[in-house]
């Protein structure tokens, strides 16, 4: 029994030692994971060897040496992201308590909000009033079609259509930030020229 | 004499306000960036050379270096709400963090020295998407709205070596 007891604690030792199951050891380790908002963004890296896009939750871009291009995507098993970077994982602020995001949608080509949008106006304004919140950033944005200069413009029309509507329901216009980006950052990724009602919108970034 | 004494207090009292405000308005580098929100075991900023030990509360500010222990981790919350957080045996600094909505400013530059980070974009990513690096001994990390988490294996070989302060 006794003896069963000290083989175990020594096989602990030496793996702790050797760093059992590490099976990438000595190498950086750069791993995406999924947003609580169910969004993945991107993450690019980058050594003097070459770069990497990292697009997929769950797939880990190593780098083994400032001179070699980074190893391509492979995926990971949670197991060990848990392994690796649990405690820190653990110690990550809880993202609930962080902004809330509300979207408006627009007819095609206009700065004329969707039936549901219209709806969903109040809950905007609900949302602000309750988080007492002095910093709500609106931003504008359309579709891919048409050119760079016109979506600019409607985009911007689009942003200052909402805080006004904001303004006149009760909100402080020095709480409010405007920004737009006409075509240049679609939610939904399109080829040039095509329409997507979800592109054609502006965020509601409540904080 | 008399009236030389009269007028000293008053005008001295205008040049210290006026010294006051002026650091008041030039105080960006000096004004917090974020806040210590959770904390386990030994971890602590560097300040200036001061080492401060992390308390939930404590405020952060630009150029600060953010240490742990052995079985130290603490998480940290931006400005932003770019929230931030490390495992034991890392080191990392904030070479800048701004964050100007009024004069469209956004910019994130942190260096990981070494250890494990898990990183969930703020606002900024969503605001100015290309805005957020983190550097490392290795490589450079572009940030674009997302979660997660490096490890890094430290030993610092490329230019700009100096470790914080």
């Amino acid at each position: 029994m006794r003896h069963w007891r000290i083989v175990l604690f020594v096989w602990i030792f030496l793996c702790v030692l050797s760093g059992c199951g590490a099976h990438r050891a000595k190498r950086d380790l750069i791993v995406l994971l999924p947003d609580s908002d169910g969004k993945t963004g991107v993450i690019t890296v980058t050594t003097q060897g070459g770069s990497q896009i990292l697009d997929k939750p769950g797939y880990a871009v190593e780098v083994e040496d400032l001179n070699k291009p980074p190893i391509a995507p492979q995926p990971v098993e949670e197991k060990e992201i848990m392994d690796i970077f649990g405690p820190a994982l653990s110690m990550l602020p809880d993202p609930a308590s962080r902004f809330i995001l509300i979207i408006l949608y627009f007819e095609r080509d206009t700065s004329k909000l969707t039936h549901e949008s219209k709806v969903l106006l109040a809950e905007v304004l609900r949302t602000i009033k309750s988080r007492k919140s002095n910093q709500v950033y609106v931003v504008g944005h359309t579709d891919l079609v048409g050119k760079e200069a016109y979506n600019a413009g409607l985009s911007s029309k689009r942003a200052n259509y909402v805080r006004d509507l904001l303004v006149s329901g009760g909100i402080k216009p020095d709480t409010l930030f405007i920004s737009f980006y006409g075509k240049a950052r679609p939610l939904v990724p399109t080829q040039d020229e095509v329409p997507e009602p979800r592109n054609r919108r502006v965020e509601v970034i409540v904080r | 004499m008399n009236h030389t004494r009269r007028l000293f207090l008053p005008l001295a009292t205008i040049f210290f306000l006026l010294s006051i405000s002026g650091e008041a308005t030039f105080a960006d580098p000096s004004s917090t960036i974020a806040t210590v929100q959770k904390v386990s075991g030994i971890a602590d900023v560097v300040r200036q050379g001061r080492t401060i030990s992390a308390k939930i509360g404590l405020q952060i500010y630009q150029n600060d270096t953010l240490r742990t222990g052995r079985d130290g981790s603490f998480g940290v919350v931006f400005n932003d709400d770019t929230l931030l957080s490390l495992g034991p045996e890392s080191i990392l600094v904030i070479d800048e963090f701004v964050f100007a909505p009024r004069q469209g400013k956004f910019s994130i530059a942190i260096r990981m020295l070494k250890g494990t980070v898990a990183y969930f974009s703020g606002l900024i990513s969503k605001l100015a998407p290309e805005s957020a690096h983190i550097e490392t001994p290795t490589s450079s990390i572009g940030i674009r709205g997302t979660k997660f988490v490096a490890r890094i294996e430290g030993e610092w070989k490329r230019g700009a070596p100096h470790q914080g302060n």
